[in-house]
């Protein structure tokens, strides 16, 4: 009962009015970032940072936790709006919560985002009160042949994910492979394909090409159309999900939360990784894959639970081990650390206070953001009334700003305009560009554990067959390719029964 | 003896206490003597080369929230990420303004980039020193329950020479654990496995996995673990031990050796040529920072070490220079410098 009555001791923490003050500060600080597409919350954690410094520890930490959870909350709405991804762990959200808000879904669309974000963010706390130290003990398993056996997983997952050619999809893969091997080398420190540019030694900031690749080749796309004149017409819809969207969702949000919590809890994981998984998986078990990228609210839900699951994992490491497992708990790290607490696995018993006054935080900034985010679904759809030259610029404007803030170089708001043109020519050509953003972030993870296994077996790949661990998971992403192998032989069954499936949908 | 003790109690009467003494409103009234007209008219740039949160940013923020005391201006700590440090050393060595503005927060990785990643495009030269922060030696470190749980470094590395390939150990390629280790293999014969991670504490995740055996990293990255019992510190890279673990030998000690010194070597500085008024009012203000009693006990939290000073901005860069020379005659040595 010891969880029961730290718990107790942690609600007592912070249900006091300063405590409830912050924790409400930063959800709503969250929640715009998380709107405002390019400004992530690593940028905003950084600015917040030394303001941090005059409060108590426990009020700083959990402002700047409910700043990250709140992003995740706020990161899909102008996905589902305007296609642009607010955030890295929400481009997947674009592929399906666009088509929605064509239809006239997009209040459903945005209020499944919120609320499926709330089960996740509940679920994923709960898990994290009860289950903290066997997590703690499974993750630590994970060496580098295990990350490697992983993020293989992940690319393989990555061709199910897209509805058009697995080709394609393979070819944007591997061009983002390609990109990911840009910057210094993780063994040698040598510099690769840099042309001797040390603004690039660091490779591309991801910022920087998710916003060209989403939000200025969107805006070039719109540009065109309304030039045209083939703009969709607005139909704003319900707000609130219905009874049906709830039934297709409820196993999305289910998978999405379990997913979500438990690539979190592996350093390395984080919202990003979970939210493309989820999204694959949701793909591949759905009765109706081809539903998807034409506005399946699974496709929403899945995805957005997994990222706000994810951070009630990342904190695992964080809290228990000491150990960030991205850029953004590095930076809750560094803020304990300032406050004088070391987080550790002696935290929970010299620091009670902290360790479970930010685990009951996660459930009250929960509520608090669904009760936040709810009622602003309403306003969020009325952006979509504003003329689109008033609304593209803007948001240009921001995309400009954020990918500036991000690493506080020019350098990177070029980057963002030539990515801007690829992400153009590549939707012109029917690629879609998400894969490109995952090959970005895995790549170097998949590389970096490939060469530290092969370092620490002397180059013998016997080290992928003889850990359980990995050898399941390998296994695993074996059996996907040969099924993705079975499926692009029966393609053309398959396409036909599509084209049969669309022609009795448009009537 | 009794007139050399009256001495130095009339030394410390007059001498040393009114120094102590001074107090904070003096010391801001001094630094605010120095205070150009026209400087400074907007926030302080602290530049970090490293990510948010770890031990250079907070080396640095906590800097910035002693010197916002005592200058009441506001600074702000900036990320120039990159490049495992690359991107914002070149920044300040050749892109900032030389106009007081931008103050990097450094350490002795800004000439081993120059030496190493971008040779002939800066040297250590480029940056003119304002003031020696803190140094903390880089550590041997083992699992309690790895199968060196109890074993000592010269056991380790004399393990290692019998079963070449046996021992892993973690370091992060282009720094000084990769040396580290290098030297040690030179000077004992030992094959050891150096397995590449991204900084400290993903090796340390590997270590307490028991993925590989040995991890040179900070203390600042292991305090929780080592409080805990979950790991053991073996030996420290440094030429004297360390005053928070004095039973812990120093590698020079362990293996009979001379150079297994690597220590990081934190320092503040401007892009050289900023102006020499500018210079004074931030170079007192640094100053003053770190003599507070505050800062000196949160540096000394995360493991830092303030002990060593030097008299005089001139001594810091002489110092610099030194470093610089052992850093290039060691790359010299192994290759890394044609």
């Amino acid at each position: 009962m010891d969880i029961l009555s730290g718990l107790i001791g942690g609600f007592g923490v912070i249900l006091t009015p300063a405590n409830l003050y912050y924790c409400f500060l930063g959800s709503l600080v969250g929640t715009l970032i998380g709107v405002l597409p390019g400004i992530g919350p690593l940028a905003t954690l950084s600015l917040l940072l030394p303001f941090t410094f005059n409060l108590p520890a426990v009020s700083a930490i959990v402002m700047l936790a409910a700043i990250f959870y709140g992003a995740m909350y706020g990161g899909s709405t102008t996905s589902i709006l305007v296609n642009i991804p607010g955030e890295a762990a929400s481009v997947i959200t674009c592929l399906d919560g666009y088509q929605m808000a064509r239809q006239g879904k997009a209040g459903r669309a945005l209020g499944i985002a919120a609320l499926g974000s709330f089960f996740a963010g509940t679920l994923s706390t709960a898990a994290l009160t009860l289950f903290s130290p066997v997590l703690v003990a499974f993750a630590l398993r994970f060496g580098p042949p295990e990350y490697f056996a992983l993020m293989a997983l992940g690319f393989v997952i990555t061709l199910f994910m897209v509805a058009g050619s697995t080709l394609k999809a393979v070819v944007v893969l591997a061009l983002g492979v390609f990109f990911s091997t840009i910057g210094l080398d993780i063994v040698t420190g040598k510099e690769r394909f840099t042309f001797g540019l040390i603004e690039i030694s660091g490779g591309f900031e991801l910022v920087a090409v998710i916003m060209g690749l989403f939000g200025v080749s969107e805006i070039l796309l719109n540009m065109e159309k309304m030039a045209k004149g083939e703009f969709f017409k607005k139909r704003l819809g319900s707000l609130l999900p219905t009874r049906a969207d709830w039934r297709a969702s409820g196993g999305p949000i289910l998978r999405g939360s379990l997913l979500g919590f438990g690539l979190g809890v592996l350093p390395g994981g984080g919202p990003t990784t979970a939210s493309f998984f989820s999204y694959a998986v949701e793909r591949r078990v759905s009765k109706e894959p081809q539903r998807f990228g034409a506005g399946a609210i699974e496709g929403v839900a899945g995805p957005e639970a997994a990222n706000n699951a994810a951070v009630g994992g990342s904190l695992i490491p964080l809290l228990s081990l000491g150990l960030p497992s991205n850029a953004v708990t590095a930076l809750l790290l560094g803020a304990l650390i300032i406050q004088g607490v070391q987080p550790g696995p002696m935290l929970m018993t010299q620091r009670p206070d902290i360790y479970w006054g930010v685990i009951a935080s996660l459930y009250v900034g929960n509520v608090m953001l669904l009760v936040l985010n709810l009622p602003l679904v309403g306003l969020w759809v009325q952006l979509l009334k504003l003329p689109y030259w008033i609304l593209f610029p803007n948001i240009l404007l921001l995309a400009v700003v954020g990918t500036y803030s991000a690493g506080h170089s020019f350098f990177d708001v070029w980057v963002m305009i030539a990515f801007g043109m690829v992400g153009y020519a590549l939707r012109k050509l029917d690629y879609e560009p998400a894969p490109f953003v995952l090959a970005l972030v895995l790549g170097p993870q998949l590389e970096q554990a490939l060469r530290q296994s092969l370092i620490m077996s002397e180059g013998s790949v016997s080290i992928f067959f003889t850990r359980p661990l990995t050898a399941v998971l390998l296994v695993l992403a074996a059996a996907l390719v040969a099924l993705l192998i079975v499926g692009v032989w029966s393609r053309r069954g398959l396409s036909r029964r599509l084209t049969q499936a669309l022609k009795e949908s448009s009537r | 003896m009794k007139r050399l003790l009256a001495i130095a109690g009339l030394l410390l009467v007059f001498g040393v206490l009114p120094a102590m003494a001074e107090s904070e409103a003096e010391i801001k009234a001094r630094i605010n003597a120095l205070k150009p007209a026209d400087f400074p008219t907007q926030p302080i740039e602290f530049v970090v080369v490293y990510p948010a949160g770890g031990g250079m940013d907070v080396t640095a923020r906590l800097l910035a929230k002693y010197v916002e005391k005592y200058t009441e201006q506001r600074i702000i700590v900036l990320n120039k990420v990159g490049g495992a440090g690359l991107v914002g050393n070149a920044y300040v060595a050749t892109q900032a303004k030389a106009d007081g503005y931008t103050v990097g927060v450094l350490s002795d990785g800004s000439w081993t980039d120059a030496l190493l990643k971008a040779p002939g495009k800066w040297t250590q030269k480029n940056f003119q020193p304002l003031a020696y922060l803190n140094y903390e030696p880089r550590t041997w470190i083992v699992s309690t329950s790895g199968p060196f749980a109890n074993k000592s470094t010269r056991e380790i590395v004399e393990h290692a020479k019998q079963n070449p390939g046996k021992v892993k150990v973690a370091i992060t390629p282009g720094l000084s654990g990769e040396w580290l280790a290098e030297q040690i293999e030179g000077l004992s014969g030992a094959k050891l496995i150096k397995v590449p991670f991204q900084g400290g504490a993903p090796a340390i995740t590997a270590l307490l996995g028991g993925h590989i055996d040995v991890a040179g990293v900070y203390y600042s990255e292991y305090q929780g673990h080592l409080a805990a019992g979950k790991v053991r510190v073996i030996g420290v890279a440094s030429d004297r031990r360390l005053a928070s673990m004095p039973q812990v030998p120093t590698l020079n000690e362990a293996l009979g050796a001379k150079d297994l010194v690597w220590e990081v070597w934190r320092y503040a500085a401007t892009p050289r040529g900023a102006p020499e008024e500018r210079r004074k009012y931030l170079a007192a203000a640094l100053e003053a920072a770190l003599r507070d009693p505050g800062l000196i006990a949160e540096y000394a939290k995360k493991g830092a070490i303030t002990e060593r000073k030097y008299a005089s901005v001139d001594e810091v860069e002489a110092a610099m220079d030194l470093l610089y020379e052992r850093a290039r005659n060691f790359f010299a040595k192994t290759g890394r410098l044609k």
